[in-house]
């Protein structure tokens, strides 16, 4: 496809990045959970995956919601500088999505972490992958992070002890709301590591067959009564 | 003493209820039961209630649950108390309730066992279990239940041999028989590759006390379950016809040192073996008795001491009768059918009276198909309060 | 498929239930009704939640009281609280805006800030003379 000049100017600068080597993980239900990267053409069944969510203020998934629903529209749409999006799909559903994006070669900024099936840590499972991608696989030296809800703050401030830059604040901020941030730097990561990263490498190939096209969940536990078709 | 029978049962769904008030909750779990009794137009029939619950104070920041439950119910003039035991109030309220109906005092009683500890993050709602801990000698630490159990779970492991993985095959029994329990709070059913032979089971299944992990310990529920009791030479049987009342045959409840750190032998929990005995002579029966069991699995290895101190098996081979599927749904004395607090939930204060209702399920021939157990005849319910310092022991039986 | 009242603000009104079976209206939310003993379900899944009706407008005091001894978290030197009644028959316990009470007068209920909880601000009955 050929760009127009206008539009040259409007998308901001990309740094090649590594793709995300797929993993799989066994949850305590004995299903497997694939990890893996997402393709571009697959932003309509992920924007399709979130939109249900941004009416559902419990737990904040309204604005967890409706902030990565624009993040990944951005992405999509060449708005939105280095971002990367992974995704957990159970049996081809989609059951989690997270995505990041990187200020730098060095430091990286976390965005979402948004689990559609509950009760088996997915959003602990997904989030430690995409750390696993800014400082391993991407070789980045920090990762900014930030939580909006409880379960965030508890699940990544206190159980990854994050270096808390909230004092060098407004110097420092986090994008999502300029508001004062976290770190996990990759001391700190290589210390947790063995704890939080899941998932076995290489995936057999009929796992990642079956995690090849990406559906949206049927039903939604956040959204009782909700039935995919009926709106 | 009066011969006592339960003639109405009445549950809440267990899980994250927290989007409601406190005695509301309970007070749906009482209307169940009243309706199961076929009472709801003559529920003033009903001359004590009695509540079971922990947290109310501390969480909910209500006092005078007893009181305003009879309000929310209508049942005035009815005379009303609480009963606070850790989580063994449950069965303690049973207990008292049947203690009053069966000394002659009153006629009719309906205990509602409720707890809604989910409006408080988990930090607050560990604390909030741990202040059943020794304020000086355990609680300023940050010990918490967990820990004990953990502890406990060491040990039990170091003298009889118990592997993680055998443990890790009584939740995945547990969470088997929680999938068809429509009341369950975890109806996710746990496979033991996913929870113990998995490559990746130190992010799956995480330690929490080691080594004691995540599907070993119970999760934290919100819920409520009431169940109405009436003597049986009483003329107001008249009013329960509806469903086949089950006995109360045996009740018993004995306490132990607050301080783990003070029993001889911290692996022997005595107050378990005391109130089952108890409750065997009120009833005149033994272990073998016993049909079916619930006991208190708040910490997976309490489920294979208990049923060791009550008398099932000799102390340190319950984990052999696990392993032959002795007590699976079809086995020979079937445990926690119900899915147990580590699958059906735990919300404290109605853990006990769930137990109870299972055991009123299951005698009555009315649980859920592939979760009934074959003509039972008598059930036991463990509610293991504190760290085993207060136990509470009923039998039920089919009249 | 979003509701955006949850993100207006709150309808400044107390509100008493009505039975859907025999009609009558009570205050607070009961679980069985008082007059015919049908059920309510507060989540609306197994039986109504019953209809909300605002209650409002004119009431008669029937008693009061100057409270100096406020629990913690209240400020002010004193506050004055009542019980009235509506012409409904229903009756509650509100504060009193009103300097020099005196029983059996004739009150109009209003709707304001009563007490500051975390994370919400609770809205109660305000009585005032009628202006």
């Amino acid at each position: 496809m050929i760009v127009n000049e206008m539009e040259k100017r409007l998308r901001p600068p990309q740094i090649k990045l590594k793709p995300y080597p797929p993993k799989v993980v066994m949850l305590a239900s004995g299903e497997k959970m694939v990890v893996r990267e997402v393709k571009r053409e697959e932003t309509g069944v992920l924007l399709e995956t979130i939109y249900p969510l941004i009416g559902v203020p419990k737990d904040f998934y309204d604005i967890v919601a409706a902030r990565m629903y624009a993040e990944i529209l951005g992405w999509y749409r060449y708005r939105v500088a280095n971002e990367f999006v992974l995704v957990g799909v159970i049996d081809g559903v989609i059951a989690g999505i997270v995505n990041s994006r990187l200020m730098d070669e060095d430091v990286g900024i976390s965005l979402h972490t948004l689990a559609v099936k509950r009760g088996l840590r997915i959003g602990a499972q997904l989030f430690a992958s995409k750390m696993e991608h800014h400082l391993e696989i991407l070789g980045q030296k920090e990762v900014l992070i930030v939580a909006e809800s409880p379960i965030g703050f508890r699940r990544w401030m206190i159980e990854y002890s994050l270096e808390n830059r909230e004092d060098k604040y407004p110097k420092i901020q986090h994008e999502l709301g300029g508001v004062p941030t976290h770190v996990l730097t990759k001391s700190l990561y290589d210390v947790i590591r063995d704890q939080k990263i899941g998932g076995q490498r290489p995936v057999g190939l009929q796992t990642l067959a079956s995690a090849d096209v990406l559906k949206a969940p049927e039903e939604y536990p956040q959204i009782p009564g909700f039935k995919r078709g009926k709106q | 003493m009066r011969k006592v029978s339960i003639v109405g049962i009445g549950h809440t769904i267990f899980g994250n209820l927290s989007d409601f008030d406190l005695v509301d909750v309970m007070a749906f779990a009482s209307a169940e039961a009243m309706d199961d009794a076929g009472i709801r137009k003559n529920r003033k029939i009903i001359d004590q209630v009695i509540v079971a619950n922990m947290g109310g104070g501390i969480i909910n920041h209500q006092t005078g649950i007893a009181s305003s439950l009879v309000s929310r119910l209508d049942l005035e003039p009815a005379m009303a108390e609480l009963v606070e035991n850790g989580p063994a109030s449950g069965a303690s309220a049973i207990k008292i309730g049947f203690a009053c109906i069966a000394s002659g005092m009153v006629d009719v009683v309906m205990v509602t066992g409720g707890e809604l500890m989910r409006t408080v993050s988990g930090w607050k709602g560990t604390d909030f279990v741990s202040t059943l801990l020794h304020p000086e000698a355990e609680y300023n630490y940050g010990l918490t239940l967990p820990a004990f159990g953990g502890m406990f779970t060491r040990l039990y492991m170091e003298r009889y041999g118990l592997t993680e993985r055998e443990l890790a095959m009584v939740a995945v029994k547990n969470h088997e028989n929680a999938a068809k329990n429509p009341y369950a709070h975890v109806t996710i059913q746990c496979t033991r590759e996913a929870i113990f032979d998995n490559p990746d089971v130190n992010t799956v299944n995480p330690y929490i006390a080691e080594p004691l992990r995540l599907y070993s310990t119970c999760p934290v529920s919100d819920g409520a379950v009431a169940v109405i009791m009436c003597a049986m030479n009483s003329p107001k049987m008249k009013y329960f016809k509806k469903k086949e009342p089950i006995v109360i045959s045996g009740v018993g409840s004995a306490t132990d040192t607050h301080c783990v750190h003070q029993r001889k032998d911290p692996l022997r929990l005595k107050a378990v073996q005391l109130s089952a005995e108890r409750a065997y002579k009120m009833a005149g029966l033994s272990p073998k008795d016993i049909s079916f069991a619930e006991l208190h699995d708040a910490f997976l290895v309490l489920e294979l001491a208990i049923s060791e101190e009550i008398g099932f098996f000799k102390s340190g081979e319950s984990k052999e009768a696990v392993a032959k599927g002795v007590t699976r749904i079809n086995g020979s004395l079937p445990i926690n059918t119900s899915g147990g607090l580590k699958a059906k939930g735990h919300p404290v204060g109605a853990t006990g009276v769930s137990q109870v209702y299972e055991l009123v399920k299951q005698l009555r021939g009315e649980a859920e198909k592939g979760r009934q157990v074959k003509n039972p005849k008598h059930g036991l319910a463990v509610n293991f309060g504190g760290f085993g310092n207060n136990v509470v022991t009923t039998i039920c039986s089919k009249e | 498929m979003i509701d955006f009242n949850i993100y207006k603000p709150k309808k400044k009104e107390v509100y008493a239930y009505k039975c859907p079976e025999c009609g009558i209206l009570d205050y607070p939310a009961p679980i069985i009704c008082r007059k015919c003993g049908a059920r309510r379900d507060p989540s609306g899944v197994y039986f109504s939640s019953w209809e909300k009706i605002p209650l409002k407008g004119k009431c008669k005091l029937l008693t009061w009281s100057r409270v100096y001894a406020l629990p913690e978290g209240f400020l002010e030197k004193y506050l004055i609280f009542g019980i009235v009644e509506f012409e409904n028959g229903l009756r509650a316990s509100g504060r009193l805006l009103v300097d020099k009470p005196q029983i059996g007068m004739d009150l109009v209920a209003k709707v304001g800030l009563v007490r500051e909880k975390v994370d919400e601000d609770v809205l109660g009955f305000m009585f005032d003379k009628e202006d």
